[in-house]
């Protein structure tokens, strides 16, 4: 569904070029939800903005669904670190900006804006505006948003890093219940490894300096999941193995 | 779903909050200017200072009252040229921005150009304006105009680069079209940068009329205070500072309304 083949992105700076991404290639089937994984600075946003078609690759190919990829797609659905919402628009009409903006007819979509917000619990605040929301709220009709235009594939750049603790192991169960109703492509980038070992079926590791991907590693658990499976041996040995990549290539890069 | 709803403002104050803000908000500043306008009055009187020097406030109200149909007369032209001036201002300021928003050569060519020219002393070049375009309203016009055009550009061109970037990689993810994104994300993201602008160019635009007058009209309130300065009248001099006050007040209450409702529809 979704091959990078050598991926560089070099960008230039007043002390020279500077390389965000050194040579990625890997591979996401259809329907399958990776994320990547890796400290601040190791280019996995830039990765995800080329992923969403907004900045072009300097050197090697992506290819979605079989077609290069030279510019946005409108099958995708992206999510940012912050909520990013219209202050002025109800929930519900921030869910459906996408229709709007993609020249879509509006009415054909209420319906299932007004679903989308109650599968996450938002049901009783179709309404309201998002400075009456709470962070995590505000994060969930993102969601919701990312969805509506029915895409084939969602990108979501650190979406619940900018919550509190607890909202966002409750956000990462939300995630998970609507990916599992929706199995749409995932790439979701983080650094919160417990949140990539719970909602992937894939982790990939990026490095800094060289950025590059250094592990892929497949998560075993059967789906559907909930948050049980973190108690588990297993889950904590894979995040042990995870953490000790991530410090590995940290001490290697410094 | 355990997220709390983030309480609503009250839509009613409790009493002591309704009676503070009312006396914070109203009483203070009118017993201030009671106050001063108290003291002035006693100073004039105990020191019999001459009226042509300074006249009491007593003296500048029954000068109002007596020139009345003649104060309003002349404020009529100095509200509209302001009016005009600040329309005209708004409406050439925010093209002008969206130009330099969207434009790159535009903004590379235009732009130091303009902040060049809001730090000329702009008053200095009234006179210019006189011999370019005769002693008649249009002069003044364009010289308020070109006072009040700067603020706008500058707030303006500050509110379209404050949409949130993350916010139009989505629209551009969204394939949006630029008109789209203008209309329905960059514009009212501005609003409340353009209305900070708009306040203080409905002043300039009353400051630019004011100096046109001074330097050639035959009527308005800018012609009322040197008239009657050349006639030693000092409270009509007043009476008409005074007329200024309340053509500014009310221009200036008419934008803060604009914005009041507007905001309340696209604030933050």
């Amino acid at each position: 569904m979704i091959s990078l083949r050598g991926v560089r992105k070099t960008y230039a700076s007043p002390a020279g070029p500077v390389e965000a991404v050194a040579g990625v290639s890997f591979d996401i089937k259809e329907g399958e939800f990776v994320s990547i994984l890796g400290p601040s600075g190791c280019g996995k946003s830039t990765l995800l903005m080329m992923l969403a078609g907004l900045e072009h690759a300097s050197a090697g190919t992506i290819q979605v669904a079989g077609e290069a990829l030279t510019g946005p797609r409108r099958d995708a659905g992206l999510v940012f670190q912050d909520a990013t919402l219209l202050p002025w628009l109800s929930a519900r009409d921030n869910v459906l900006f996408p229709i709007k903006m993609m020249r879509l007819e509006r009415d054909k979509y209420v319906a299932r804006a007004e679903e989308l917000l109650r599968s996450v619990g938002l049901g009783d605040f179709m309404d309201k505006r998002p400075r009456e929301l709470s962070g995590g709220m505000r994060q969930r009709v993102a969601l919701c948003r990312s969805l509506i235009h029915e895409p084939s594939i969602m990108l979501m750049d650190e979406p619940f890093s900018a919550l509190d603790a607890i909202t966002r192991d409750e956000m990462a169960l939300v995630l998970l219940d609507l990916w599992s109703r929706h199995r749409k492509t995932g790439v979701f980038i983080t650094h919160s490894i417990r949140e990539a070992v719970l909602l992937s079926d894939r982790v990939l590791v990026m490095t800094r300096r060289p950025a590059v991907v250094v592990a892929d590693v497949t998560i075993p658990f059967a789906r559907p999941r909930d948050e049980s499976i973190q108690d588990s041996a297993e889950f904590n040995a894979i995040v042990a193995r995870l953490r000790g990549m991530i410090e590995h290539s940290i001490k290697e890069a410094a | 779903m355990s997220d709390a709803v983030l309480p609503a403002a009250p839509s009613v104050a409790p009493p002591t909050s309704l009676a503070r803000h009312w006396v914070a908000q109203v009483v203070l500043p009118v017993l201030f200017a009671a106050a001063v306008l108290g003291i002035w009055e006693a100073l004039v009187r105990w020191y019999q200072v001459p009226e042509v020097i300074l006249p009491a406030p007593s003296v500048i109200w029954r000068r109002i009252l007596s020139a009345w149909p003649f104060l309003v007369q002349h404020s009529v032209p100095t509200a509209v040229e302001a009016a005009l001036g600040f329309v005209i201002a708004t409406v050439f300021g925010i093209l002008l921005s969206v130009l330099l928003v969207y434009s790159r050569w535009a903004y590379a060519a235009l732009y130091p150009n303009v902040v060049f020219f809001q730090l000329i002393p702009k008053i200095a070049l009234a006179p210019l304006f006189i011999v370019w375009l005769g002693i008649g309203p249009s002069s003044r016009l364009a010289f308020s105009v070109f006072i009040a055009f700067f603020p706008v550009v500058i707030a303006t061109l500050t509110g379209l680069n404050s949409t949130p970037p993350d916010m139009l990689r989505l629209c551009k993810a969204l394939t949006a079209r630029n008109w789209q994104v203008f209309l329905s994300v960059r514009f009212p993201y501005a609003l409340p940068h353009i209305f900070s602008g708009l306040k203080i160019a409905v002043t300039f635009a009353i400051i630019g009329v004011i100096v046109g007058e001074f330097i050639t009209a035959q009527a308005g309130l800018g012609y009322l205070v040197l008239f009657a300065s050349s006639q030693a009248e000092t409270p009509l001099i007043l009476a008409a500072i005074a007329m200024l006050c309340v053509v500014g007040l009310v221009l200036y209450g008419i934008v803060a309304g604009a914005e009041r409702i507007i905001l309340k529809r696209y604030g933050h």
